[in-house]
């Protein structure tokens, strides 16, 4: 009786849980772990991982991107593509390969200068292969959507969305062409809940 | 040979501005001769005498540490698994074709997902269109009315703050905090915030967006896919270069105004 008890409760949890990393309540997608602990309660960590299992049957998963020491509570877990979409895919997401194209080439700028470059450096790069209108337009974008990041001396680095959303070492793997398409990251990704 | 005050200071100086550039502008912290460094620092402490030079002195230790954390970090990043030849990928960026570079983007993207929802502001917004929309038998006289085009009167102008400066500005900062207000920290659509109950009223309140998006007291995003005009308003104004440099043609017709004021 207690027992089933328990697996209702965890249920239900599971449920609360999944309604809270899905449905944004913020400007930005994800919940802080604090909020989760909040609504959780402390054995937050057990009710992710179950709903991890059950969202990985749908080919998603729950990513953490930490915000400071391992095991801080402003760490933020997301609902993300457990595989990664095709490119014909990503343009039905509103995506344009010129903008896909942008974005790959600024992480990889910022990511080989260890993850910090002067937004003047990216943009020349940049404008050897796109017009300059685009480059900045695109730059102003991703910026505001989380991808890169400002500071106040013009210096770029790697945003928030990026660390949740983009593999990065496939990302530079692949350019350089010595992985093929995420296949290792995917089979352990299946064994559990994909760490950042 | 001991140093002059002056060259005490040069030294300390150009050693400030040698770790700032490693810190700010991505110089290799290996560049920087730091045991070298530290040694002419702890040569001339002893004849250091006001405050200046002590002061001096600190930011010179202070930077040089900083240097060495950098290059703790350059050895770390190094000995990752993230650590790839720059060279190469400087190479494979100029080479590779647009569409190979979004199938790189594409082979390593788990996009975020989630969804909207009403929120309390999305529910004040539906609110607030409501109670502004005119009632039917309004509409349909709003349908039947037909403005021609005509000259601004002098009145006109004063309203609009044209013919003074300081009016104009006050009016701008007004619009901007009300932009402030209803986009509540975060964007606004850029028509729910023009649209008013007139048309003349609407063209007003988008002529002061332009100016509002031009002197950088807010940002436009244009969506084309969604059909989406977003407003965000700045905590303060900046000078947006970037942004300023390229225009985005809006129309507003009364065709268009009519359309928006029935269905929002």
């Amino acid at each position: 009786m207690a027992e089933e008890k328990d697996v209702a409760e965890l249920r239900e949890k599971v449920a609360r849980a999944a309604q809270l990393l899905l449905f944004r309540r913020h400007m930005q997608p994800g919940v802080k772990a604090w909020e989760l602990k909040r609504d959780l309660g402390r054995n937050y960590l057990e009710v992710i991982k179950v709903l991890d299992g059950e969202l990985g049957k749908l080919g998603l998963t729950v990513k953490k991107v930490g915000e400071g020491e391992e095991g801080s509570e402003s760490d933020r877990y997301f609902v993300t593509m457990r595989g990664h979409p095709s490119v014909s895919e990503a343009r039905t997401f509103g995506w344009r390969i010129d903008d896909m194209a942008i974005l790959t080439v600024a992480l990889s700028y910022i990511l080989s200068k260890r993850g910090k470059a002067p937004l003047k450096e990216v943009e020349r790069v940049l404008e050897e292969k796109f017009p300059r209108w685009r480059v900045e337009q695109d730059i102003d974008r991703f910026i505001r959507r989380g991808y890169l990041e400002e500071d106040d001396e013009g210096v770029l680095y790697v945003g928030w969305r990026t660390r949740a959303e983009v593999d990065q070492k496939a990302l530079l793997g692949l350019l350089l062409g010595r992985e093929k398409v995420g296949e290792e990251k995917q089979g352990k990704e299946e064994e559990g809940l994909a760490p950042e | 040979m001991a140093l002059t005050e002056g060259e005490r200071k040069e030294l300390m100086l150009r050693i400030i501005d040698l770790c700032e550039s490693v810190s700010k502008r991505g110089v290799d912290p290996f560049d920087v001769e730091v045991k070298e460094f530290f040694e002419r620092l702890r040569a001339i402490l002893p004849k250091l005498r006001d405050w200046d030079e002590l002061h001096l002195d600190i930011e010179a230790v202070l930077g040089l540490a900083n240097v060495i954390f950098h290059q703790g970090e350059w050895i770390k990043h190094k000995s990752s698994l993230l650590y790839f030849d720059p060279l190469l990928i400087m190479w494979k960026l100029h080479s590779l074709s647009p569409k190979e570079l979004a199938e790189v983007l594409a082979g390593s993207w788990h996009p975020i997902l989630d969804m909207e929802c009403l929120t309390p502001h999305g529910i004040k917004e539906a609110m607030d269109y409501w109670t502004n929309l005119p009632s039917f038998g309004e509409r349909a006289r709003l349908d039947a009315t037909e403005v021609l085009t005509e000259e601004v009167a002098l009145q006109e102008l004063a309203r609009l703050g044209i013919l003074s400066e300081e009016e104009f500005v006050a009016t701008l900062e007004r619009a901007w905090g009300e932009l402030k207000e209803r986009a509540d920290g975060g964007e606004i659509s850029y028509w729910d915030f023009i649209t008013a109950r007139t048309f003349e009223e609407t063209v007003s309140r988008a002529w002061l967006v332009s100016f509002l998006v031009s002197y950088g007291y807010a940002t436009l995003e244009v969506k084309p896919l969604e059909e989406e005009i977003l407003l965000r308003p700045l905590p303060k104004p900046m000078k947006l270069e970037r942004v300023t440099r390229f225009s985005v043609p809006i129309a507003i017709s009364r065709s268009e105004w009519q359309r928006r004021r029935r269905h929002g």
